[in-house]
């Protein structure tokens, strides 16, 4: 998405993303960025929780009036848990068996066919 | 001994060695060393307690499962900037997200679901904001762990857009809310899916754009 934000801001239309990848996004480099510490999948804030997902876009918008120069990153203050211990667990390889690492391969394997069988469609 | 999480993990071993601050916790019960554990877990927490590095984790994890070809994320020195041209109150706001339409034929995409390529999409496409689609992420890697993915409205916010309309936060929507692919090829996002997300967010008069990656 960072390069389709860039893509439309050089085109005169200005663009904010929101989403929970801090390293990825601003490495990329975008004019706008609101990023909240959740887990992958939370963009808009936390799942059931409309005040939550009302502050997120809130912050966006505000982000898209204030900015003033390209890489402003505004770090939501809300918290997933109080208990961080979550961060843990992406792509964890300490709780990964040699069968498990072994049986995500297969899956990883099966999901690139399934794709090059559909890009071969379209 | 505590403090120290020992990692030793190479592709191909049949031995994990790791330390967590918890299971040092949990191998001592004793009044006397109560408080020690307690700050021991206490600084655990803060060293988890940053931003996850999400580039060095996949990069890890895809070299342990053997592929040895690690994925670049873009990096560009120079970034575009357009300033608003008009009150947001005034603006017409384009919503672009990556999810995929759900695909009844095509497989599990609801909560919970485990990665389903099958589902996924090549080319941009556009649906109503009149409507409210049916928008999935199961083709994506989220963090299936700790998301439950039963609340559509953290991956795509159109309720809470529609709200900011009423309320007169934002001046309207586009007809038109737009999926971008999630490519491992840059060049197709550069060349083919950005420049057509360009051209209908400016068929539909779009001000300004929000962008939500899951």
């Amino acid at each position: 998405m960072g390069l389709v934000a860039r893509h439309l801001e050089a085109n005169g239309i200005p663009t904010v993303i929101i989403g929970c990848a801090l390293d990825i996004v601003e490495h990329c480099g975008v004019p706008r960025y609101l990023y909240s510490d959740f887990p992958l999948g939370n963009s808009a804030g936390k799942p059931n929780d409309a005040q939550s997902q009302a502050d997120t876009l809130e912050l966006a918008l505000q982000l898209l009036e204030t900015a003033t120069a390209p890489r402003t990153t505004v770090r939501s203050p809300q918290r997933w848990s109080d208990d961080a211990s979550w961060k843990r667990d992406y792509n964890d390889l300490d709780v990964l068996t040699p069968d498990e690492i072994a049986r995500r391969r297969t899956a990883f394997d099966g999901s690139k066919a399934t794709i090059k069988r559909l890009q071969g469609r379209t | 001994m505590f403090l120290l999480p020992i990692r030793d993990a190479l592709v191909g071993s049949t031995t994990f060695i790791t330390w967590r601050c918890t299971m040092a916790t949990v191998a001592l019960v004793c009044g006397g060393f109560g408080f020690l554990l307690r700050t021991t877990r206490m600084k655990c927490d803060a060293d988890d307690d940053m931003p996850i590095p999400y580039m060095q984790r996949t990069r890890d994890y895809y070299l342990a499962l053997g592929y040895n070809n690690p994925y670049r994320w873009a990096h560009f020195d120079d970034v575009p900037f357009a300033p608003l041209t008009k009150p947001l109150a005034e603006s017409r706001l384009a919503l672009i997200t990556t999810a995929a339409p759900y695909q009844p034929e095509a497989g599990d995409q609801g909560p919970g679901a485990t990665l389903n390529a099958a589902v996924k999409f090549f080319r941009v496409y556009s649906d109503s904001t009149d409507a409210a689609p049916d928008l999935r992420i199961s083709h994506i890697e989220y963090d299936r762990t700790h998301t439950t993915a039963s609340d559509s409205n953290t991956w795509y916010p159109l309720a809470q857009l529609r709200q900011a309309v009423h309320s007169g936060r934002l001046g309207g929507l586009t007809a038109r809310l737009h999926g971008a692919p999630t490519n491992r090829s840059q060049r197709m996002t550069i060349e083919q899916d950005a420049p057509d997300l360009l051209a209908r967010c400016r068929e539909d008069g779009a001000d300004v754009a929000l962008l939500v990656p899951t």
